[in-house]
């Protein structure tokens, strides 16, 4: 078995399908400017089209467009929100693919760095064992919210940007960046499952949240003892950290802002080994990406050019 | 005036206290026996080949959880993962006080001989989507039932009370790794429903137990016999 596999390998059953990726990694280069967010989705529409095509996104594409996850995910999960369970169930089948992507990049750190410290090896062990417990926790969770896997597309952007062949950057990319992101995610659903009166919700996120605090102090220990003794490796294991957090904020989805879809969880962080100068700092790289506003007026524009070019292919189709 | 009792024994022959050699607790009474069939040396070097099988069984599913497509598989795998870096982490605690020296469990693994470590890297060889079978009947048909014999057979010749932490991190480890077995079992019946699919596992359970044979099991000195 070779050392180190792209993410085209990550082994799925048939009931799941692939989203190219490209798209969300755009996403953490976009400018605060609607038009560019216009052109950038427009271009990406067939791929968009292509992977909603027999999922459960089918519907929402013929509503938004190329912009439907925008228009779902860029909105904070509420409990009087008339469209929920659709967020609901587009937010945990995201979640669930994030989990199987990180139990795959902690057990893949396993046989890639077969000289890594013991204890390495054991953190790493353990963290296999944990996220593939938060694979059969999510699985429950979906059918709690009446959703099934392979209802919407999969894309393995977060294996790609957090799996690096550099040990340290490898912890820095998933144990910090990935599960950093996991911290802020699962505390929005504690919040959720408060406010829904949802216990059953609330009490397993509780409980894999605690899982990701110790992932990600397994990372803030890794990265510190990996790079120890070398300033300027531990200088380029951070600025991969920082590109996959910029890349993980999702054009500002997951931010500081007072509106974000997914607030930093500031706390969890700390109590996992983050410095509050770094929480600052995903802070100041999640807020450079499109505001709010800028995305809801982009979602607007190519839900309408979306229904425009609907409405002028059943035209020439009926011609 | 009656006799004082003596609570500690003193130098002469009358002066040894009255207490009586059990009680309920010493019941029934120790029938183990001094002397096992390995010393000190030979118990550590087992247990650095042990730990060698663990070690590189655990990490070769780690690396495969990515490449088997079966999602009950990649779960499954991630609580066997775990329960093998316990199990190797457990023997390399051993080690120290084997007279390994105080950081013998950090790379404590060695490999039986050179023909173990080649079975190893076959076992670990398959990577493709399409061969799940071929994974796990190398690891559940072949090398777990392996050293659960091995483990056993030790646990059944080792000296019973001056080898028992050695005893007890063993059982621990048959206990899990029957588990083990058993779901691998399960798995490769569900994904072995055709005669191809059967003969598949069979060709690979025949081709390594061939292979684990010819070097003498994990430790090189091991009688293998086929599932």
């Amino acid at each position: 078995m070779k050392r180190f596999i792209h993410y085209d390998e990550l082994a799925r059953d048939s009931r799941f399908i692939r989203q190219d990726s490209a798209a969300n990694n755009l996403m953490s280069m976009l400018p605060d400017d609607v038009d560019v967010v216009v052109d950038v989705f427009e271009k990406f529409d067939p791929l968009i089209e292509a992977a909603t095509r027999g999922t459960a996104a089918e519907p929402l594409y013929e509503e938004f467009g190329p912009a439907y996850q925008l228009a779902v995910l860029n909105e904070p999960i509420r409990a009087d929100d008339p469209k929920l369970m659709e967020r609901l169930r587009l937010r945990v089948h995201g979640i669930l693919v994030g989990e199987l992507q990180a139990l795959e990049g902690a057990a893949r750190s396993l046989w890639d760095f077969p000289e890594a410290p013991w204890d390495f090896k054991m953190n790493m062990a353990r963290q296999a064992w944990d996220e593939a417990r938060h694979v059969q926790i999510q699985e429950k969770i979906l059918a709690h919210v009446g959703g099934e896997i392979g209802q919407y597309p999969e894309s393995t952007f977060l294996f790609e940007a957090a799996c690096s062949e550099d040990p340290a950057m490898r912890v820095a990319g998933v144990n910090r960046g990935l599960e950093g992101l996991a911290c802020d995610v699962f505390r929005d659903m504690i919040r959720y499952g408060e406010a829904a009166g949802d216990d059953t919700m609330k009490q397993a996120m509780d409980f894999v949240l605690a899982d990701e605090i110790t992932h990600v102090r397994f990372g803030s220990e890794w990265v510190k003892e990996f790079t120890r003794g070398d300033p300027e490796y531990l200088k380029r294991t951070q600025d991969f950290r920082r590109e996959v957090d910029k890349r993980f904020s999702f054009g500002g989805a997951r931010s500081a802002r007072s509106d974000a879809a997914i607030r930093i969880a500031t706390q969890d962080r700390l109590d996992a080994g983050f410095t509050q100068e770094e929480i600052d700092e995903i802070a100041t790289l999640s807020a450079g990406g499109p505001s709010k506003d800028t995305l809801n007026k982009a979602v607007a524009i190519l839900k309408e050019r979306h229904k425009a070019r609907k409405a002028a292919a059943a035209q020439s189709a009926a011609e | 005036m009656t006799e004082e009792t003596r609570l500690y024994p003193g130098s002469g022959r009358d002066e040894r206290t009255s207490f009586a050699p059990y009680s309920a607790f010493d019941i029934p009474a120790d029938l183990r026996q001094l002397h096992g069939r390995f010393d000190v040396e030979s118990v550590a070097l087992r247990v650095r080949n042990w730990r060698y099988a663990e070690e590189w069984t655990m990490m070769t599913l780690g690396g495969w959880v990515a490449t088997v497509p079966e999602l009950p598989v990649k779960t499954g795998l991630g609580k066997i993962i775990w329960d093998g870096a316990v199990a190797a982490d457990d023997l390399g605690k051993r080690l120290p006080e084997l007279r390994c020296g105080t950081r013998a469990g950090q790379m404590g693994s060695q490999a039986g001989n050179q023909g173990f470590a080649s079975f190893i890297q076959e076992l670990a060889a398959p990577e493709r989507p399409d061969q799940t079978i071929e994974k796990l009947a190398g690891v559940f048909d072949v090398l777990k039932p392996h050293l659960v014999r091995v483990y056993e057979k030790f646990n059944a010749e080792t000296d019973q009370i001056c080898d028992a932490p050695t005893i007890e991190i063993l059982e621990d480890i048959v206990r899990k790794t029957k588990k083990h077995i058993a779901w691998g079992n399960t798995v490769l019946n569900e994904l072995c429903k055709t005669d191809a699919d059967k003969k598949r596992r069979a060709a690979r359970v025949a081709q390594l137990t061939a292979q684990l044979a010819a070097c003498g099991g994990v430790t090189g000195e091991e009688a293998v016999v086929s599932h």
